[in-house]
């Protein structure tokens, strides 16, 4: 019964040569490619990922995935024993037309492959693209588009020909990062004391500054009101926000509590004796 | 130790709370109280004010917990397993000679919940919280990130400063053809187990071997576990096993 349905099913042709049996047949192989090609992407992530670097394991995940499919794909047309050659042909004049209608498409394709090949950064650093206000973490470099989760918590998806033909400034490469500020004493202030109480003050309330390299003091301008004094501190990479956004706080309330001036802009008038 | 018990300053060790128990320690106070038929609160206090507070649900009627040093690798934040210990007065070691130096190494203590034979880390902080920073050894690019302190050499195992610090012994040779000044030691600590007694504590010790690698010279570090009947600490971080490290002779 079920063989004489079967030779029904292999009498019926769909086109050259193509039969639903086949077509059947094709459907399985190609259902039992992707059941398998997910398993194996399944056991892959689960058993051999965590051992691989983020992106890289990524990477290898989808090289799987796809790579079983376009085989169980290839086993499919060998089966069925269909003639694509005809198809190639139509298949090459409409991929040029496709080709001008989604240049932009292919060019991000492109650049996510050299990402991915260069690997200027990987998941998770901290980045920042000069001249385009986007500074946060990188979280993946996918086919088309790169996503950067701002240090507000909003996400940005960059298309990857515009993330490659970029800057880009990796904020976690290196172990420690620089922070600086600027601050002006009054002209009448001893400098070295100045500078010798703000370095107390970093030292003890700023428990992520390095003590080596140590706090680096120049004197940056003798700026009309002030003489003004750079302050250059080292933490570790990823402490900037206990470092960065309150330096200038320490070193104000430095000052303050020694009553040293940090002036405001002004200008002596001298008039002339008439 | 009985309820109600408060010392001036308390010592390391396991204890076992009934009701009340008070520690002190350089600019820490902890409390932990009785506060349900199974629960207990516990309360540190730092010289800042600072206050943190835990609700300890127990199975058993009493508490015990332990106290004891621990690495110096949490505060003010988990970054690094190096330690830097920058001598106070560097060593001249010539040609071919040996020397062993006992120097202060900076620690943490850590309150263990014991219960049975596990032991869970409740807290941890760290008694000089002004010293505990860090510091960069190398170059900006490069670099090994290393908790710093600025180590004096001392005497004997017994010269350690309550709750403060730990002492280490390093046994330095040199084996290079001419003399070196050894200013400083780095080395990843997470495998040097630490040792307590009343309120003193002592860490395994080191073997600082200045030898030529082809045409490197290098300080060789190995850990030699102490061998004493002081108590272990518990550990608070995973442990990594290392066998040597290298670093530059500079």
């Amino acid at each position: 019964m079920a063989f004489e349905f079967l030779q029904s099913l292999a009498d019926i042709e769909i086109t050259g040569g193509l039969t639903v049996l086949s077509l059947l047949i094709g459907g399985i192989i190609m259902g039992v490619g992707i059941i398998l090609a997910r398993t194996v992407r399944l056991l892959f992530s689960k058993y051999y990922a965590p051992k691989l670097p983020q992106d890289t394991a990524k990477n290898f995940g989808k090289l799987i995935y796809f790579g079983i499919i376009i085989l169980s794909f290839l086993v499919f047309t060998s089966t069925t024993g269909v003639d694509f050659s005809g198809l190639l042909v139509a298949g090459g004049i409409f991929g040029i037309v496709i080709g001008f209608a989604t240049q932009s498409v292919v060019s991000n394709l492109i650049s996510g492959i050299f990402l991915m090949i260069e690997k200027p950064v990987k998941q998770g650093d901290k980045i920042e693209i000069p001249g385009s206000d986007i500074t946060g973490t990188l979280l993946d470099i996918s086919t088309f588009s790169v996503r950067v989760r701002r240090f507000d918590g909003t996400i940005i998806r960059i298309p990857n020909e515009s993330f490659f033909t970029s800057n880009i400034r990796s904020l976690s490469s290196t172990p420690v990062r620089r922070s600086e500020a600027i601050v002006g004493i009054a002209y009448k202030e001893d400098i070295d004391g100045a500078i010798s109480v703000i370095e107390k003050q970093i030292r003890k309330s700023m428990a992520f500054v390095l003590t080596l390299p140590k706090p680096e003091f120049r004197v940056k301008d003798l700026a009309d009101s002030s003489v003004n004094i750079e302050i250059l501190v080292w933490h570790p990479r990823d402490d900037w926000d206990q470092v960065g956004p309150h330096l200038l706080k320490v070193v104000k309330n430095a000052l303050d509590d020694a009553g040293i001036e940090i002036p405001f802009p002004q200008r002596a008038i001298w008039q002339a004796k008439e | 130790m009985s309820d109600h018990d408060r010392s001036q300053l308390s010592n390391y060790g396991i204890y076992t709370i009934g009701e009340n128990l008070e520690f002190t320690f350089p600019n820490v106070e902890i409390n932990v109280e009785r506060i349900g038929e199974h629960v207990f609160s516990y309360t540190r206090k730092d010289a800042e004010d600072n206050i943190l507070k835990k609700i300890i649900p127990i199975k058993s009627p009493d508490l015990a917990i332990e106290l004891c040093p621990i690495r110096p690798l949490n505060h003010p934040a988990r970054r690094t397993s190096h330690v830097y210990l920058d001598f106070e007065s560097p060593v001249f070691l010539s040609e071919g000679s040996a020397a062993t130096v006992f120097v202060r190494c900076p620690i943490e203590i850590g309150v263990f919940l014991v219960h049975g034979q596990h032991k869970d880390s409740l807290d941890w902080f760290t008694c000089d919280p002004i010293n505990s920073r860090f510091c960069l050894y190398g170059s900006p690019e490069s670099g090994t990130l290393c908790k710093y302190t600025n180590s004096e050499i001392v005497e004997s195992y017994e010269d350690s400063i309550p709750f403060h610090n730990a002492i280490l012994k390093i046994d330095i040779k040199n084996e290079l053809d001419k003399g070196y000044t050894i200013s400083k030691i780095v080395f990843p600590i997470t495998s040097n187990s630490l040792y307590y007694k009343n309120s003193k504590a002592i860490i395994d010790s080191l073997t600082a071997t200045l030898r030529k690698k082809l045409t490197l010279e290098i300080i060789d570090i190995d850990v030699t576990h102490a061998q004493t009947d002081w108590t272990e600490s518990p550990t608070f971080e995973m442990a990594e096993s290392v066998k040597s490290i290298d670093m530059g002779v500079d």
